[in-house]
């Protein structure tokens, strides 16, 4: 582009942009290999001309001005061709010759990617690091007034249950007269939270799939995933991988043929079933598969026609209120099974979710309540939902819990919180915080593709393009020569590490409260926080 | 062993004594020199450790009745304790250097944190025994010598030392080592016999039990019995193959867990389960192996392909006539002059007249070198060379005939095409030489007369012309169309545009002052003034200076849209522009505007354009606003008449002599029986040319030769050679096709699409595609 030209109100300078590509010509080899690996187009070759003007001192021979030309990497402007960040040219550059560095300065690209009238639309979580999950404390350190734990030689029972629990007298009274007891599972209280087979790529789903295979095979431990809005492979609705999945049910009811298809030849049930009625990311929006990921093979797994756009919408069509939502949808899945699968709704964190649970508690059915707070992540949605919309997970679990306490009930309905955890890296103390805050468990998801997978997004904005299938790990593509770039295999691996790092972890911060045989679900006297107001909030100790 | 004890009574008087009275007359007697003591214990704490004031002598430290926890805490190597029954919890803790006998079970914590001296147990112990336990190389290891089992969690963290456990009369028969035993152990040596429930595999091994190993627990082994009084044991003891050794992991083994690997897992599990390829293994046959991050081939995103002349050049997009100039310059690079003129023949009858002198050259107006603020390459300077173009051979007559009625530049330009491609083409023309408003109105100071005369006269060779001697009249397009395959109406717009005020008639209009200046026929006397401030009148305040005009006036109803040379001579003839004014009426003193005042004027002249001549058409010939209506072909309602020039459209030469080419090509497929190729190239997207490599200094062009070296031959591979050396992978090879044919190709194979080609092409010719879709 010359430099001496007619601008427009979006024409920016490379100080402008979010991400600034620093290159050194010095270390350049020209190999082509950040070009070639860019996911977005924001550099190319650039051809640049070169004025030396020679003048020698004294100023006693003829001066010359001479022009060369050299080539290097340039960054593009073109907010259309914005640097994400993800400094995939870093990772390929044989000379670490190029790296995109984040502004120093405001944001002067945010005013501009809006073309079209389109407003931006991204995929991550809430561009706002950290939280206060982060700063609560588990101050509580029993040592001598309970038994001393050792997480390293004491034996753990990590685990959770998920449905819902009768109070001893109704349950006895319920086998005394041979009637209906509400299916409970044991699982692991760390969740992998439900990614659509679509959202996420083949390697990326198969890897999730088989790392949570191998933990209950191979290390016993009970760890459940749920599917996502995307329907389930036909091999793992047969299989017996299925009693390690937790089936997702929204809006778009997307693969749920093949579900029911599958149903007469599956050899196990599925752990439980997941009703999708908000998403912490982006709550009161619908969900937004774009043609180009709809391939062949995700058409096939969803059971619609191949590229084609699918909108899942904000709400389901059949549903009118909470009460029916909640009767009519729990009744059907609960139906599919025979009354043998758990079936839970999942909702956005919101300041109404104390009505939906109110109504749960007053449904026998209900099998438990998951929340998605406002640190959630998506594959796609509009920047302004994600970063404005929503409710903090820890104060909404927090009110659901003492809820449940004031009605007797916290032993009956247990709550799943999601959103955020992990989101600085502190998976176990963020999961222990929300398990003592009333959770009976977490839902991860954005943790396990960074952890699992190398995912490049964070909340200083970087990479967050999962929504244009241009991933560049492969963990939400679906073109074969981007998601080529993951291995399944590896990605279970990680899944095991991080489960099993996890595992150590959560026992090093429950064992020194004293806990080691039940999961310490409320048990909030052990927190404590540096602010008055949290502390308030969430009625847990205000520490300084 | 001594016979003698000095007896220490841990009661007196019926009162048990205090851990520390009792430690107070342990310490007194061995101070006092007392080397063999009896204590006769009442649960108290520590007994028969710290005894250090006995210096090198050996205590012996008999213990009966119940001891307390902790007996021989801190133990040091001179002392020998003996417990004539059973021990409480934490025997030996922190043993630094005792022997303890115990003739009993023992309780929890036995040896915990003992770094030196040793145990006996003559039963079974308590849970957690031989726990962080050390060697300290300065010293022999610790020692822990157990008849029967050891309760739960035995060894943990476990740093050193040696356990062995005789599993004689064991309290659970099934299992020795209780539960959970070598949790974090990392060090020492463990011999035992008898069954066991497991251990922490990622803290211990069994390891085989070597011949030095052997020979050492056999011979200690009798120590231990005699020292415990179970000598009889030895032989039931000493059958090598009861025994097992366990040792701590080195920190390398603990590294490796031992799990069934990832790979082995999919394999013998997750495709046992699912079927071959896994998950989805059913529902594609896409290969998903993994792979590279800069792939080649088929796994590029990106592909290049080499478009050379799939876009326009700016110059050949905008010239109406449509010559491609930048191949012209080639032509020139490649030192082909001649070629380089004789191309544009190919186009345009004038090359050098319209190019070279009259033309404003949209063609420079569009050159790309302007987005970087550099001069347009200068196409009047070829077009001026191409005087010299030779008329090339023409091809034989067909036999297909066509009239064209008039002889301006569009009638000349579809009588020049459809003559290079062999059919007659007649013009019919009232003028005595044809060439229209070139000859007759465009004043000679604009081109020299014998350019225009070379060129005219190139024409005269091979076009026929009728000269007409009245103007057609109705029924005559008729008749020619009868006589002739296709009638072209190419008469021009040669009627001024009059303005409805009175007085109107003492105007002359632009083209009778122009035609009348060139044969010196008018005289327009000294103040002149021109409604329409045009170009055409600027041609005219141009002339009437030449002609002794001294005031020369140009009005205008709104700003004057002359620009170029033809406004710069009348300007720099002293012509003045105003504007806006609005005539009311020509009276003989000049132009009474609409505000009353009045513009003195020998001569007033109109120039507010010129319309054709339409009262010779046959009916059927449908017009709108005073002009043919043609379609996109230039053919009017009747597909045997076409219309171009002037007489559809008011323009400027290039655009007539461009009509004149089209309809040209609508005619000839016509005549040949085809359709019309009326698919558009586009233009070249400018930002895909690279300037840098030019040198911006230049001002102004000295030769045709160095317009061509600096001409980027947008959208045509100048044949440079960069993308070869700028391709990293060396991808690129230039392919020679015969004669001056050649092709840039791409080795799949080698190519990583990293764009760089595209980058660096001067004339980008280079473009990025996606690759095909996979999956």
């Amino acid at each position: 582009m010359p430099s001496n030209r007619p601008i427009t109100p979006s024409t920016l300078s490379a100080k402008d942009l979010l991400w600034q590509i620093q290159w050194d010509k010095e270390k350049c080899t020209l190999c082509g290999s950040c070009t070639a690996v860019c996911p977005v187009n924001a550099i190319e070759l650039g051809v640049h001309r070169k004025r030396v003007v020679e003048t020698a001192l004294g100023i006693d021979k003829a001066s010359s001005s001479i022009f060369k030309v050299y080539h290097g990497i340039r960054q593009k402007t073109d907010p259309a061709y914005a640097c994400v960040g993800c400094a995939m040219c870093s990772l390929v550059c044989p000379n670490s010759a190029i790296m995109p560095l984040r502004t120093d300065e405001a944001d002067k690209q945010i005013y501009h990617i809006n073309r079209g009238g389109h407003p931006r639309s991204r995929g991550g979580r809430r561009n706002v690091p950290g939280g206060i999950l982060d700063r609560i404390k588990f101050m509580r350190i029993s040592m001598l007034t309970d038994p001393a734990l050792d997480a390293g030689r004491h034996e753990f029972e990590i685990r959770t249950l998920l449905g819902r629990v009768l109070p001893p007298e109704e349950s006895l009274q319920h086998l005394r007269e041979n009637g209906w007891i509400p299916p409970v599972r044991e699982i692991y209280p760390l969740i992998i939270g439900s990614m659509s087979f679509g959202a996420l790529s083949p390697p990326m789903w198969e890897g999730l799939q088989m790392g949570v295979a191998y933990l209950n095979e191979e290390m016993k431990m009970p760890v459940r995933m749920a599917t996502g809005e995307g329907g389930c492979p036909p091999r793992l609705l047969r299989s017996r991988f299925l009693q390690y999945v937790i089936l997702q049910i929204a809006s778009g009811y997307f693969g749920w043929d093949e579900i029911i298809h599958a149903i007469p030849e599956m050899q196990v049930d599925p752990c439980a079933i997941e009703i999708k009625y908000g998403q912490g990311a982006k709550p009161g929006d619908g969900g937004l598969l774009m043609w180009y990921k709809v391939n062949k093979l995700i058409a096939a797994i969803r059971g619609v026609p191949e590229r084609i756009s699918l909108p899942s919408p904000p709400t389901h069509q059949t549903k009118y209120s909470i009460e029916e939502a909640v009767a009519k949808m729990i009744q059907s899945m609960y139906m599919a099974w025979g009354f043998r699968v758990p079936v839970y709704p999942k909702i956005s964190g919101t300041s109404t979710a104390l009505a939906v649970l109110n109504n749960l508690t007053r449904n026998a059915y209900a099998a438990g309540l998951a929340i998605d707070g406002e640190d959630g992540g998506t594959g796609a949605a509009y920047n302004v939902s994600m970063n404005n919309m929503g409710h903090p997970i820890a104060g909404n679990i927090r009110d659901c819990y003492l809820n449940l306490v004031a009605l007797g009930k916290q032993n009956e309905i247990p709550l799943f919180a999601g959103g955020g955890i992990g989101k600085t890296g502190n998976l176990a103390a963020n999961a222990a915080a929300l398990i003592m805050l009333g959770a009976s468990g977490v839902q991860i998801g954005k943790y396990i593709m960074q952890a699992g997978a190398g995912c490049l997004g964070s909340e200083s904005d970087r990479c967050n393009i999962c929504n244009i299938g241009l991933c560049p790990k492969g963990i939400t593509s679906q073109d074969p020569r981007l998601y080529r770039r993951l291995n399944a295999e590896d990605v279970a691996q990680r899944v095991v590490d991080v489960y099993l790092s996890f595992d150590t972890e959560l026992k090093k911060i429950i064992a020194p409260l004293g806990r080691s045989t039940s999961l310490p679900i409320g048990m909030s006297d052990a927190l404590g926080i540096d602010d008055f107001h949290a502390a308030e909030r969430l009625s847990i100790k205000y520490v300084v | 062993m001594q016979n003698e004890y000095y007896r220490i009574a841990g009661k007196e008087q019926g009162e048990r004594l205090e851990s520390r009275v009792l430690e107070e007359k342990i310490q007194q007697a061995v101070a006092a020199g007392q080397r063999s003591l009896l204590i006769e214990a009442y649960g108290q704490h520590g007994l028969g450790g710290r005894l250090w004031k006995a210096g090198a002598d050996q205590v012996q430290v008999r213990i009966e009745g119940q001891a307390g926890q902790r007996v021989g805490s801190f133990g040091f190597p001179n002392t020998s304790i003996e417990l004539m029954g059973p021990a409480s919890d934490d025997v030996g803790w922190l043993n630094a250097g005792a022997e303890i006998v115990v003739h009993g079970h023992a309780g929890n914590g036995l040896a915990n944190a003992m770094a030196q001296g040793k145990v006996f147990v003559a039963g079974n112990i308590g849970a957690r025994g031989m726990t962080m336990t050390k060697r300290n190389p300065r010293f022999a290891p610790p020692e822990v010598w157990i008849l029967g089992s050891v309760g739960d969690y035995f060894g943990e963290f476990m740093a050193g030392g040696i356990a062995v456990i005789c599993g004689v009369n064991p309290q659970n028969p099934d299992n020795i080592l209780g539960h959970r035993p070598f949790v974090g152990m990392v060090g020492g040596r463990v011999f035992f016999r008898g069954p066991h429930a497991g251990y922490s595999q990622s803290d211990a091994k069994l390891i085989p039990i070597a011949a030095e190993e052997w020979d050492w627990l056999l011979e200690n082994l009798r120590g231990f019995l005699v020292r415990i009084g179970r000598a009889e044991l030895l032989p039931l003891l000493s059958v090598r193959t009861e025994w097992q050794l366990l040792a701590a992991r080195s920190p390398q083994e603990r590294g490796v867990a031992a799990r069934r690997s990832m790979a082995s897992f999919r394999k013998e599990v997750w495709d046992a389960e699912l079927g071959m390829g896994g998950l989805i293994g059913d529902l594609v046959n896409l290969d998903r192996s993994p792979i590279p991050l800069i792939p080649t081939g088929d796994l590029r995103r990106f592909v290049p392909v080499w478009e050379n002349r799939k876009y326009l050049a700016p110059c050949e997009a905008s010239c109406p006539t449509g010559i491609p100039v930048h191949e012209r310059w080639r032509l020139i690079r490649d030192g082909r002059m001649d070629e380089a003129v004789d191309l544009a023949l190919a186009y345009t009858p004038f090359p050098a007249t319209v190019c070279g002198y009259l033309c404003p050259n949209p063609c420079m107006q569009a050159c790309t070198r302007q987005i970087a603020g550099m001069m347009p390459v200068d196409t009047s300077q070829i077009g001026k060379a191409s005087i010299k173009a030779g008329l090339p051979e023409m091809p034989p007559l067909s036999g297909r005939r066509v009239a064209v009625i008039g002889g301006g530049p569009a009638g000349i330009s579809i009588a020049w095409q459809l003559r290079r491609q062999g059919h007659e083409a007649v013009i019919y023309d009232m003028a005595k030489v044809l060439g229209g408003k070139i000859s007759t109105l465009i004043p000679a100071s604009r081109i020299p007369q014998e350019v225009l005369s070379a060129e005219l006269e190139r024409i005269r060779k091979v076009i026929p012309h009728v000269h007409l001697q009245q103007e057609l009249q109705k029924g005559e397009v008729e008749r020619l169309r009868q006589d002739f395959d296709y009638v072209v109406l190419a008469a021009g717009a040669r009627k001024g545009r009059m303005l409805p005020v009175p007085g109107k008639e003492r105007l002359i209009t632009a083209q009778a002052f122009l035609e009348g200046a060139k044969t010196g026929a008018i005289q327009p006397g000294k103040r002149v003034v021109i409604i329409g401030a045009g170009n055409v009148g600027c041609d005219v305040a141009t002339e009437a200076h030449r002609l002794g005009a001294e005031e020369l006036l140009l009005i205008d109803v709104q700003e004057p849209a002359s620009f170029g040379k033809e406004r710069k001579e009348a300007e720099a003839a002293g012509a003045v522009f105003r504007w806006p004014c609005y005539t009311k009426e020509i009276t003989a003193e000049g132009v009474l505007l609409a505000s009353g005042e009045l513009l003195p004027a020998d001569t007033v002249v109109i120039s507010i354009g010129d319309v054709p001549e339409l009262t010779f058409l046959p009916e059927n010939i449908a017009t709108e606003r005073g002009y043919v209506k043609v379609n996109e072909r230039f053919q009017t309602s009747d597909d045997r008449i076409f219309a171009v020039g002037d007489m559809v459209k008011p323009g400027l030469l290039t655009d007539a002599i461009g009509a004149g080419r089209k309809a040209a090509a609508a005619i000839l497929a016509l005549l040949e029986g085809r359709e019309a190729d009326t698919a558009a190239c586009t233009m070249i997207d400018r930002t895909r040319v690279t300037l840098e490599y030019f040198d911006p200094r230049i001002t102004a062009f000295e030769s045709p030769e160095q317009c061509g070296s600096q001409c980027s031959s947008c959208g045509a591979c100048r044949d440079c050679g960069i993308c070869e050396n700028i391709c990293p992978q060396a991808a690129i090879a230039r392919r020679d096709k015969g004669g001056t044919e050649y092709a840039y190709e791409v080795n799949p194979d080698k190519c990583i699409g990293c764009g760089f080609c595209a980058g660096a092409c001067p004339c980008g010719v280079w473009g990025m595609e996606e690759n095909e879709p996979i999956g």
